[in-house]
């Protein structure tokens, strides 16, 4: 592992943020690389991720790095690991852009691990400070150092209030490009991402209409099979929901279920099936 | 005078016999001792009996009396031993009169605790005490037993034993005196007891939640422990107490089984025989160790205990104390118990079907589809990690109760007659209940193992044998899932339930896909 500190006076867009940043620590395996930068995608959202903030982040980061974007995150728990997680699984550059100091010994047994993994795989780890612990000020001032790193800001499901609003504020503010993903208008983890999109501070994100294609496909194979995947492809659905729509019993649609996920078709979490993105 | 009365002690479930010696001495000082390790309870029977015997209208000797309980180094307690101290003062100060060498004392036992006013109270364990009874007679002379009239129903199941329910001390010395006769109590069969239980809690009473009722069934059919997960609200529940319904009825062994740890425990209403429904036991997490797994001085059932034969609900199992949910461990293995203590060393049967419902974060909405979680990650994380493994490792079903929309089950269409599983009632679940467990039952015809989820690795393999769909479907989810050895193991018992509850004599692919909906998650 190297480490080293840049000069942060000397990135662009850095001249720009206050209270300014003088120096990046960082810590990788291959060390710090300018051209990282070039294309770089900060994706941004709530500690508290729901099974949908989920789906979306398995969505956007592959697309993502499949474009040669480098994917920024805080590394908190929540969207920021999940996008970290997301990255790292499609073979992508994550760096991390911590709330704390570089030499911090005070993080919690899974941030350290989730660090070491970053690293290990040949991700960044970047702090302005050495071992500041991470306060309530503390995250609010990363925020602006990722809005500085990335060349466009994803946001996935964030409250009115919350951080990834402060790195959307200082994206505006330096000219980059926002995006919203919008989410159910009866969550309060998407009020803020639709808020962005109603109050036109960021484009909306829809991702690119794949899944009908499949349906169709399978539908020729199997017309049981096809019955549940129409029902799946608008929601996420428990197997009582699904017995109940086809008129099935739950035996026999649990076992189906079982057969379709072991083969990849759909995907399960805490009882509710959805076709997996 | 020297009289010797005989009564019994009961350590756990095991009774021993007492002798109470008394002796009532012409010379010495007046006074009443009682010796033999006796405890609070006894020691404070010496007023119970001079002021019952007194408002007896009989007189309590002012003489000098020793009561020895023997054996000497058997620990005693409680206020069983009333009814053969007063007996035998009465006898050895010559109040009874009738010829001692004639009254066979060696066949008789009196147990019971007096009133001030000389009337008997329902004692416990009276069960136990016609059992011992039974079990040690001779085949010429029936043991005859004198107990309170409370509880005297509990040994009216006990064959071959006459018992005389007694309503106080009067009605007993006339009868000894063979002024007027105490009429026997009439012997109740237990088949006659536990005909086909009713239902108290009714399956078709829980709206929706189909894939729960299922895997309800399959729990009682094969004997596996059950753990639900879902939020508050969803009829988790009133799930579990419905699953005692669903079991088959007790029969005559099993009541009586059940009942002696019920007598022990005194937990039987007065006038109540035996226990003729499955336990359900539900309690609440505030339980301590011993309140668990059973514990005192003189160790008395736990809650484990009190579910024998049925079933033990834990409601929100993460918040039981951990130590609590370890001591779990013993019994989910072995059926029983071994509490350990300075007085006594006990076993008791804790042969009980495990129902857990855990909600899915510590608020309790995660996944709720209108309500809104407030716990973070982490809390979730140090939530579930409060059921250890080794417990989540006995529990063969899990299953998601999720929250179900009224209006989605009103409006829905009604679900088509005559699928199993779906909207049935207690009754029809429980037939096809016992018809698995009659296959179960031919199946371990050989083995000392009744149900599915008894069954260790190597039955496992020779039990049920994998077609090549079937194992390849359990190998597909193995490698996807990363599953142990263990749950491996547990999913083919699963499976081989689904299969017996469909009458199938292999596990075909679909009783596999099925079984793998109730595999471990997280």
């Amino acid at each position: 592992m190297k480490q080293g500190v840049v000069d942060a006076t000397k990135i662009p867009n850095f001249s720009a943020v206050k209270p300014a940043v003088k120096k990046l620590f960082w810590r990788g395996k291959d060390g710090w690389d300018e051209s990282w930068f070039d294309h770089a995608a900060a994706v941004v959202g709530s500690r508290r991720i729901t099974e949908y903030g989920r789906r979306v982040v398995d969505k956007i980061v592959p697309q993502l790095v499949n474009g040669g974007a480098t994917v920024i995150s805080g590394m908190m728990y929540g969207v920021d690991q999940a996008a970290h997680r997301a990255c790292m699984a499609s073979g992508g550059r994550t760096v991390a852009v911590l709330g704390w100091g570089i030499d911090y010994k005070g993080i919690t047994a899974e941030d350290l691990s989730i660090m070491n993994e970053i690293i290990e795989k040949g991700g960044l780890v970047v702090s302005e400070w050495e071992d500041q612990a991470g306060t309530l000020w503390t995250f609010p001032q990363r925020d602006r150092i990722m809005a500085a790193l990335a060349d466009e800001v994803y946001v996935v499901e964030a409250a009115v209030k919350s951080g990834s609003m402060i790195t959307v504020e200082w994206a505006i503010k330096l000219g980059k490009r926002v995006w919203a993903v919008p989410g159910p208008v009866t969550s309060r983890v998407s009020d803020g991402t639709n808020r962005l999109i109603a109050e036109k501070k960021a484009q909306m994100w829809l991702p690119e209409q794949q899944v009908s294609q499949r349906t169709t496909n399978d539908a020729k194979s199997d017309d049981k099979n096809a019955d549940i995947y129409r029902l799946l492809e608008n929601e996420t659905l428990t197997v009582d929901e699904l017995a109940r729509k086809l008129m099935r019993s739950v035996n026999e649609m649990g076992a189906q279920l079982s057969v379709m996920t072991l083969s990849g078709e759909i995907k399960e979490k805490d009882g509710k099936y959805f076709i997996g993105g | 005078m020297l009289v010797k009365v005989r009564s019994v002690a009961n350590v756990g479930l095991v009774t021993m016999p007492v002798e109470v010696e008394v002796d009532v001495a012409e010379a010495g000082f007046p006074g009443f001792t009682i010796v033999g390790l006796a405890g609070k309870a006894v020691e404070e029977a010496r007023e119970r009996v001079k002021t019952a015997i007194n408002n007896s209208g009989m007189d309590f000797p002012s003489k000098k009396i020793t009561v020895n309980l023997a054996p000497a180094d058997l620990p005693k307690d409680g206020g069983a031993y009333d009814l053969p101290m007063a007996v035998g003062i009465l006898a050895a100060s010559g109040q009874l009169n009738f010829q001692l060498p004639f009254f066979n004392f060696k066949n008789t036992i009196f147990y019971g605790e007096l009133s001030l006013d000389g009337s008997l109270r329902a004692t416990k364990g009276v069960l136990l005490v016609g059992l011992f009874a039974q079990q040690t007679q001779n085949s010429k002379i029936k043991t005859q037993i004198f107990v309170p009239i409370e509880s005297a129903n509990e040994a009216a199941v006990v064959e071959g034993i006459t018992v005389y329910p007694v309503r106080n001390l009067i009605e007993l010395t006339d009868h000894l005196n063979e002024v007027k006769q105490i009429k026997k109590l009439g012997k109740v069969e237990v088949k006659e007891l536990v005909e086909e239980g009713g239902v108290e809690y009714d399956l078709a009473e829980v709206a929706g939640q189909e894939q729960a009722k299922r895997a309800l069934s399959i729990a009682a059919a094969g004997g596996h422990n059950l753990l639900m997960w879902g939020p508050p609200g969803t009829g988790k529940t009133m799930l579990a107490r419905a699953m005692p319904g669903i079991l088959p009825s007790l029969n005559s062994a099993e009541a009586l089984e059940v009942t002696r740890v019920y007598s022990v425990a005194g937990l039987l209403e007065p006038g109540e025989s035996l226990v003729r429904r499955r336990p359900f036991r539900s309690p609440h997490h505030g339980v301590s160790a011993a309140g668990m797994i059973g514990g005192g001085s003189n160790p008395l059932p736990g809650e484990v205990s009190l579910a024998h034969l049925g079933v033990l609900f834990l409601d929100e199992m993460p918040e039981f104390p951990r130590s609590v949910l370890e001591g779990l461990r013993q019994p989910m293995e072995d059926g029983q118990v071994q509490i350990v203590r300075a007085a006594a060393h006990v076993s008791y049967p804790a042969s009980f079907t495990l129902v857990a419902a855990v909600n899915p974060c510590p608020c309790g909405y995660l996944g709720h589809p209108r309500r809104e979680c407030r716990c973070s990650d982490k809390q979730i994380r140090k939530y579930r990690a409060r059921m250890s493994g080794p417990i989540l490792d006995r529990i063969d079903l899990h299953v998601q109760v999720p929250a179900v929309e009224t209006d989605k089950l009103s409006s829905s269409p009604s679900l088509p007659a005559g699928k199993a599983g779906l909207g049935s009632s207690s009754k029809e679940v429980r037939k096809k209940v016992i018809d698995s467990r009659k296959i179960q039952d031919l199946r371990f015809r050989d083995e000392s193992i009744f149900t599915n989820s008894q069954m260790k690795n190597k039955q496992v393999r020779k039990y049920c044998p994998l077609t090549g769909e079937s194992e390849r479907i359990l190998r597909l989810a193995v490698e996807k899932w990363d599953l142990s050895a263990r749950a491996y193991f547990k999913l083919i018992k699963v499976a081989r339930t689904i299969a017996d509850l469909a009458g199938e004599k292999d596990i075909l692919p679909v009783h596999m896909a099925e079984a793998l909906q109730y595999r471990q998650v997280g």
